[in-house]
């Protein structure tokens, strides 16, 4: 007699979604050691993962290549949660930190501390963390409750006014201090290359702080979807949450920015991916966030290093290029999706 | 008795008539006739301020360099105290109009519009080359603006003098690299311009990739292709006052400590405003300073 | 028998026309346009060359030293005018894409024209040599930026946001297209594209300035007839409609006015987001919220040009302050204001 099998589930249809992300991650992350500007071609990457190579090879394969992937996986996964729930508190599926001015407010943060002459590694940290903060703040204050019918274009347009405000007292700061311009004209552009070896040691507790802070948030978020008053009758508090997952997505997105600069559009890019998968409940796109988030990022800094060798493009640039048409999709579907 | 007196006649009037003799010089929007010798200068950009200060002349007007509200600092000293007329990105056109200048020497790349209404306020000339490519010419360009074209030789021929000796004293053959250091990678200055030049002179050789180039520098070059800077010498090129610190910052850069010249330390930090967009006598006398000071102390 | 006049408006009569005025927005008019002409006097009187007051008045007419009229005709004068027609330019662009938007934060700058204008004048200095000026090629840029961000969008129709949005992507490109190509180039060239970049008044060119206020001169009066047909937009679409309102056509109109205007001021002076942002608002403060204050965001907009051009010259003379740099930096704040206290309606 034979065995029908059972019916996949809803769950492990998830899971295996999932799966493939991870897949997918794992793919990404490999083909990051594999590809690069040097001469360091695929083939003989792959024989050094193997165990035979120069010293060159290998210094560039783990001292270049490997660190880079690793930074990538931080800040992707940063910012594509960030994204999650900056778009689940807003309930806008167009909010993106770099276009809301969260990343710009860590930026312009850190390029004052720099020109002020304080600049280490933890200062910087807490110095974008708190920028971010501000920049959340206002998108706290510019999405109040109570509007009649939510236009998603108004928190927009507000963040990209402040962003570009952020960025013109950025450049005026940059102009005048001759010193600081050289140190923050290159960060202040976006990479994951050239960071400094600790980058990822004091990066990984901000990323995992902001995460741990986001779990308990999680349900409530989701229950924000319901609108405002189902939430309240469900026993949560909406305005509270909302400034709990502000502070975690300040969190995230200060780390990342002090660890690579501002990249803008991962955060629109990743959400729209991860809800085209698993659909718009934010219980289920966090996990593929986390996963995509590194895909994403790592995926343009491959093509940074590709374009125009033996130099590379501004990670900023490719993600403005893949991102922008991810927006022009989402504004162009059939209903904007309520979040 | 009156024929020594005529002679003596004859060669003043041709003295004076030498002297009063007008300039032609040949400007990117057509020729322009200079009379007599300029006493209050405007200077629009710092190869102009160089070569008019390498001639002897002292500009009443110049821009202030790039992200400072002075002049360059290798200039300063020369300069005296010239009238601050805006920056090189932004001139201030009233500030120019109330020197009351007699000579305007504006940018290479001057667009015509600027340089028409320059010429309302005075005779105004600029260079067909880019002084980066061709600093030799340019300086006698402006040499014979200023109708000191006999200093603007001299100048140039010590400049030759100084670099015939310091090559004898020098290694044969070494090469030397001139970057910018950027976190995510360097930029590397070409061999084809001012910097570039100067070390041929001095019969210093440039690196491949330095030759190569098309433009003034480099873009960001990756990590992985460190080697290509990679040299006998290594010259940092900082525009902070501080170089030292620019080191620091590259040295943190593991790919920064395998290359060759690091680890015998043949690295020097030198400045910015000289190496990497500098060009004029007074800047080459400067890279010949640093050329002695680091390779033949 | 005695006509009745509406409550705050004036009745103009000459012979057999009439022309009924809002009273508030026509002080308001003359109001703005009295503080326009003090800050043109005060404009043209000050600087970093001294003259006095009497020999700048008779330089204007042509009386005095050459090198003194030159100053004052040529130099100030250009100036003052380049100032008055973008101001005014961007301060009618800005009032009609927020009427059309229904956004007070939906300028110009925001949906991508400023930036496409920048990216367009660049490339034109520092990668692509053509034999077109900059002022030529930002006007292209910025048409280009608007109809890629319509056509990209679906026409701006009844999702009208979507324009919106579609227009900051657009920007965002040219924005980081602009960024890359002054990373790459050299000194010389950087420094000539220095003005596209961040919004400059000085030197100019004239042939621009003055194809701005010919396009001025034929846009006002257009402003002005689109007027009421814009009055009954800031309603819903259909109420519009049932007031007998073609609304794609003056969509489109509007539309084409708007890009028309952003995009010869930014050819002229670069990208000074904020005056299309401000000047509406002050238009609005000052003459009621009756109505489409088109004329009155014209004017508000010259005198806040003319006002930051005249504070960057003079603050840290002889170093001038580009305008693009002190109207982001007196706005921001400002911008700031209008965000936290940005009623529920968002509806101007």
């Amino acid at each position: 007699m034979t065995q029908t099998l059972p019916a996949p589930t809803l769950v492990d249809r998830y899971r295996w979604r999932v799966y493939r992300c991870a897949g997918l991650l794992a793919l990404v992350m490999v083909t990051s050691l594999l590809l690069g500007a040097g001469d360091t071609g695929p083939w003989r990457a792959l024989s050094t993962l193997l165990g035979q190579g120069s010293s060159e090879e290998r210094f560039v394969l783990f001292q270049l290549r490997w660190p880079r992937t690793l930074l990538g996986l931080l800040v992707g996964a940063a910012l594509g949660a960030a994204g999650i729930v900056l778009q689940a508190t807003t309930r806008n599926p167009l909010a993106e930190p770099g276009m809301l001015g969260v990343s710009a407010g860590a930026s312009l943060a850190v390029v004052i501390a720099v020109a002020l002459g304080a600049s280490s590694a933890t200062v910087n940290l807490g110095v974008a963390v708190a920028g971010a903060l501000v920049g959340c703040a206002l998108v706290l204050l510019v999405s109040r409750v109570g509007t009649l019918g939510d236009d998603p274009v108004r928190l927009v347009l507000a963040g990209a006014a402040f962003s570009s405000l952020l960025a013109a007292l950025t450049s005026l700061i940059l102009l005048h201090d001759q010193r600081s311009a050289d140190e923050i004209r290159f960060w202040v552009i976006g990479a994951l290359a050239g960071r400094s070896g600790d980058t990822l040691l004091w990066s990984l507790p901000g990323v995992i702080g902001g995460l741990l802070l986001l779990l308990p948030a999680i349900r409530p978020l989701a229950s924000l979807a319901l609108g405002e008053r189902v939430a309240a009758g469900l026993g949560h508090h909406p305005q509270l949450t909302r400034m709990w997952a502000l502070v975690a997505v300040a969190i995230l997105v200060g780390t990342a920015t002090a660890a690579a600069g501002p990249i803008g559009f991962v955060g629109l890019i990743v959400p729209f991916m991860a809800r085209r998968l698993v659909g718009p409940d934010i219980r289920r796109t966090l996990l593929p966030a986390l996963l995509l988030g590194p895909c994403v990022l790592i995926s343009a800094d491959i093509i940074s290093r590709l374009t125009v060798r033996p130099y590379e493009l501004p990670i900023g640039v490719i993600t403005a290029f893949i991102g922008a048409p991810i927006l022009i999709a989402v504004v162009r579907g059939q209903r904007m999706p309520r979040l | 008795m009156l024929k020594p007196l005529c002679l003596a006649l004859c060669t003043l009037l041709a003295s004076t008539w030498a002297l009063a003799a007008p300039r032609t010089l040949d400007t990117p929007y057509g020729p322009v006739t200079l009379q007599g010798s300029p006493t209050r200068v405007i200077t629009l950009d710092e190869s102009s301020l160089d070569a008019a200060l390498a001639v002897g002349v002292q500009p009443v007007g110049t821009v202030s360099t790039r992200g400072s509200d002075q002049v360059s600092a290798y200039l300063q000293e020369r300069a005296g105290q010239p009238q601050i007329v805006g920056t090189a990105r932004a001139p201030n056109l009233e500030a120019i109009v109330k020197l009351a200048p007699d000579l305007i020497l504006a940018p290479a790349g001057v667009s015509q519009e600027l340089f028409a209404t320059y010429s309302r306020i005075a005779p105004t000339v600029a260079s067909k080359n880019s002084s980066m490519n061709d600093w030799q010419a340019t300086t006698a360009f402006y040499a014979l603006a200023l109708d000191r074209q006999a200093q603007g030789q001299q100048v140039l021929a010590a400049i030759d003098q100084r670099a015939a000796e310091l090559k004898a004293r020098l290694p044969a053959e070494q090469r030397v690299s001139v970057v910018r250091w950027n976190p995510q990678g360097p930029i590397a200055m070409s061999g084809r311009i001012f910097v570039g030049q100067m070390l041929h002179k001095v019969g210093l050789r440039t690196t491949e990739l330095a030759n190569g180039l098309k433009g003034p520098h480099s873009d960001v070059l990756s990590l992985e292709n460190l080697s290509r800077i990679d040299a006998d010498w290594l010259f940092v090129a900082s525009l902070n006052a501080d170089g030292a610190s620019a080191l620091e910052v590259a040295r943190q850069q593991p790919a920064f400590t395998r290359l060759h010249a690091v680890r015998q330390n043949h690295v020097a930090t030198v400045d910015g405003q000289v190496w990497a967009s500098g060009s004029g006598p007074l800047a080459a006398h400067k890279v010949l300073d640093d050329l002695q000071r680091i390779l033949a102390p | 028998m005695k006509r009745s006049i509406p409550p705050g408006h004036w009745l103009l009569r000459s012979g057999s026309w009439s022309v009924l005025v809002d009273r508030r927005a026509c002080l308001a008019g003359l109001t703005l346009s009295l503080a326009l002409v003090v800050a043109g006097a005060l404009s043209l009187a000050s600087g970093s060359a001294d003259i006095d007051a009497i020999s700048a008045v008779r330089a204007l007419f042509g009386v005095g030293e050459p090198m003194q009229v030159f100053l004052v005709r040529e130099l100030r004068l250009e100036r003052l005018l380049a100032g008055l027609f973008t101001g005014a330019a961007l301060g009618i662009a800005g009032c009609l894409l927020q009427t059309l938007a229904r956004n007070r934060l939906a300028t110009p700058g925001v949906i991508g024209i400023d930036d496409g204008a920048t990216a367009f004048a660049v490339a034109s200095i520092v990668a692509v040599p053509t034999s077109l000026a900059p002022p030529a090629l930002a006007l292209i840029g910025a048409m280009t930026a608007a109809a890629l961000a319509f056509g990209l969008a679906g026409g701006s129709g009844a999702r009208g946001y979507r324009f919106i949005v579609v227009g900051i992507g657009v920007g965002a490109v040219f924005g980081a297209l602009t960024n890359l190509m002054l990373a790459r180039t050299d000194l010389d060239s950087a420094n000539q594209a220095y003005p596209w970049t961040v919004g400059s008044l000085s030197a100019r060119p004239w042939l621009a300035v003055q194809l701005l206020g010919i396009a001025l001169l034929l846009a006002i009066p257009c402003a002005k007839g689109l007027n009421r047909a814009l009055a009954t937009l800031r309603f819903n679409d259909s109420v519009a409609r049932g007031l007998g309102i073609d609304v794609a056509r003056v969509r489109l109109l509007t539309l084409a006015l708007t890009v028309l205007l952003t995009g010869l001021a930014v050819a002229v002076v670069g990208p000074v987001g904020l005056i299309a942002l401000a000047a509406p608002e002050m238009a609005r403060y000052l003459s009621g919220h009756r109505g489409v204050a088109v004329v009155n965001a014209g004017l508000a907009g010259a005198l806040l040009m003319v006002c930051a051009d005249w504070s960057g010259r003079t603050v840290l003379a002889p170093v001038e302050i580009p305008v693009g740099i002190v109207t982001a930096v007196i706005g921001g704040p400002y911008l700031l204001w209008i965000l936290i206290r940005q009623p529920v309606r968002s509806t101007p």
